[in-house]
């Protein structure tokens, strides 16, 4: 029983640490902003979560805070990266190699539309 | 005063979590910091019907599962992107309808969506339009339909 409680804490590490080095990995090679948040955002989240999940079958003692550490993450993680990403978009940050924009006709009817405003005024 | 007494409980618990300490001095600690927050927030008195607590909580369950399988099966996809010499990305904004009424529910579709590597809510349109930004547009696009479906159909259970 202790041996298996030991690979599985031994196969939460190595794979927590596996998915943080992917999401450095995908930081530096993925191409811009957008694609960026998303290894960093959520892959490296996802490497965090296992991490502590390690740590509480380590020590039961840290149990209750890992439980509340990874639900912070999970609630957490997605509100920063979509506030980095909104924010990127309204500052006019191009995406790269994209293959379709469907925000981009929403953003040009809402110019217009704020365009239209001032000049009635 | 029992929204209050509910989030000093919870808030109480999460506390009790946190420290790992069950002593006297950290029990009352904690209520009093409890205590505190739910008087700084002011929390509005919902209806909450105990009958139908133990269904939501097994939906909300049922859910939590549903989303961590979802969690690991794009976090290997995505993972297998990055790692990929060629990196055969098809980066692209895509439009998703949520479909639903409250702003809670379009807000927790968007977190679900964001929380899935790979795909991420860059901007919420006035009728509840969910612009997503996915690694792989085009494959995203052809389940989109499919999975927010079954997301709402599961954010339902819980709410309603």
């Amino acid at each position: 029983m202790e041996t298996v409680w030991r690979i599985l804490t031994l196969a939460l590490v190595v794979i927590g640490t596996l998915f943080s080095i992917v999401g450095v990995l995908g930081l530096i090679r993925l191409p811009d902003v957008y694609t960026r948040l998303h290894a960093a955002g959520k892959v490296g989240v996802f490497g965090a979560a296992l991490l502590a999940a390690a740590a509480a079958l380590t020590a039961p003692s840290v149990l209750g805070k890992a439980i509340i550490l990874i639900a912070l993450l999970v609630i957490a993680g997605p509100v920063v990266s979509h506030a980095l990403a909104s924010a990127a978009y309204r500052m006019g940050i191009p995406l790269k190699r994209a293959v379709r924009d469907d925000l981009a006709a929403e953003r040009d009817r809402r110019a217009a539309l704020r365009d239209f405003l001032d000049h009635s005024v | 005063m029992l929204a209050y007494l509910r989030l000093t409980l919870i808030c109480w618990l999460i506390y009790l979590a946190i420290t790992a300490n069950l002593e006297v001095a950290n029990l009352v600690v904690g209520l009093l910091i409890g205590l505190a927050i739910a008087l700084i927030l002011k929390p509005m008195s919902q209806a909450l019907s105990l009958r139908r607590l133990p269904g939501a909580l097994f939906n909300l369950a049922k859910y939590a599962i549903w989303l961590s399988i979802d969690i690991i099966r794009n976090g290997i996809r995505v993972a297998r992107i990055v790692l990929d010499p060629k990196l055969p990305i098809r980066p692209g904004i895509i439009a998703i309808q949520a479909g639903m009424k409250s702003e809670l529910g379009v807000a927790l579709s968007a977190h679900a969506i964001t929380v899935t590597p790979g795909e991420q809510v860059v901007e919420i349109g006035d009728d509840g339009v969910m612009y997503t930004h996915c690694l792989d547009a085009i494959a995203s696009a052809e389940g989109a339909e499919e999975a927010q479906r079954k997301r709402r159909a599961m954010l339902e259970s819980i709410f309603e």
